[in-house]
């Protein structure tokens, strides 16, 4: 259901990063992401996680239950099938950042969301990287 | 905190802005198009800024070799796509679309590449300057379908920018906001 207040909408994002944080923690605790890499990008996860919860001080909060990935245990199988699996989820956050960011009601919101964003554009490249494909552009 | 920058990536830095506000990233939209506060003049001056990345990445392929230079072509590629995106929408919403540069009024404006490196900065500097442009429309642009748009090519420019970082042998995000954090 299409989230109607800038609060849902900041809530939504929040549950994809707790996801990613989720994610990344699993990734390097099983040895199926670069450590390099994977502390960076799960790094990053957490600041965006703590922002949007700053962000969201003040608002009445309706956290969204999440549950742990049966995709996510399949992919720490190896790191090829992680990288693929944090690129899908990785996407997953841009097209969530994309809508949300040009949709915020509140405009001082729009711009930082879009930072977030293109950092997650990044963490796509990486991780496709580090997967071997080229060319990274579609 | 502000990343520290060495004095040549501050003058690259200064370089790519003078070269696009030069080739038409600052051009005012041209008189006769959509009334204002309809966002016309903002996609004009984007699609300005996306003609002369074009132009400027054909002038860092000139010095680049092997895969570095197929990965920067799949970028300009991408840059070329975009502003015909934008040539698209503006035709549908009836913005006139000025003339583009020739690759000589072009030229002209860019600094010296000696190398591989200093077109790979100078790629970086063009990729920050796009994805600031677009972050900055996604808070100016007055319609939603128009920001989206503008998150969208948000989102490719920071493709591009953690491409060209990655061939800089750079980590792809240099903070975990490219811009200003909430």
């Amino acid at each position: 259901m299409p989230e109607r207040t800038d609060a849902e909408r900041l809530e939504r994002l929040l549950a994809i990063e707790e996801r990613l944080v989720a994610a990344y923690e699993a990734g390097l605790r099983r040895e199926a992401i670069e450590p390099g890499l994977g502390e960076l990008l799960l790094e990053h996860e957490r600041e965006h996680a703590a922002a949007l919860r700053r962000a969201l001080a003040g608002s009445e909060r309706n956290p969204r239950a999440t549950v742990p990935s049966p995709e996510l245990t399949a992919a720490l199988r190896s790191p090829s099938e992680f990288a693929r699996f944090a690129a899908r989820l990785e996407r997953t956050a841009v097209d969530a950042y994309v809508a949300a960011s040009a949709a915020m009601r509140d405009e001082r919101l729009r711009q930082p969301l879009g930072s977030i964003l293109a950092c997650e554009a990044a963490h796509g490249v990486a991780l496709r990287q580090s997967l071997g494909e080229f060319p990274i552009v579609d | 905190m502000a990343p520290s920058l060495t004095r040549r990536e501050a003058l690259g830095g200064a370089a790519a802005a003078v070269v696009l506000a030069s080739c038409g990233g600052g051009d005012a939209p041209p008189p006769g198009s959509a009334e204002p506060g309809s966002g016309a003049g903002l996609i004009t001056s984007l699609l300005a800024l996306q003609r002369a990345t074009v132009a400027a990445y054909g002038a860092c392929e000139e010095v680049l070799r092997s895969d570095a230079r197929a990965q920067v072509r799949d970028i300009r590629d991408d840059e070329y796509r975009m502003a015909r995106e934008l040539e698209i929408i503006m035709t549908g919403e009836r913005i006139e679309i000025p003339p583009g540069r020739s690759p000589e009024e072009y030229a002209r404006t860019f600094p010296r590449l000696r190398g591989p490196e200093d077109a790979l900065r100078f790629a970086d500097h063009l990729e920050q300057r796009q994805v600031r442009a677009y972050l900055d429309a996604i808070t100016d642009f007055p319609f939603e379908r128009q920001r989206q748009t503008a998150a969208g090519f948000a989102w490719r420019q920071g493709v591009h920018l953690g491409m060209v970082r990655m061939l800089r042998g750079l980590p792809v995000a240099e903070g975990p906001f490219v811009t200003g954090a909430l």
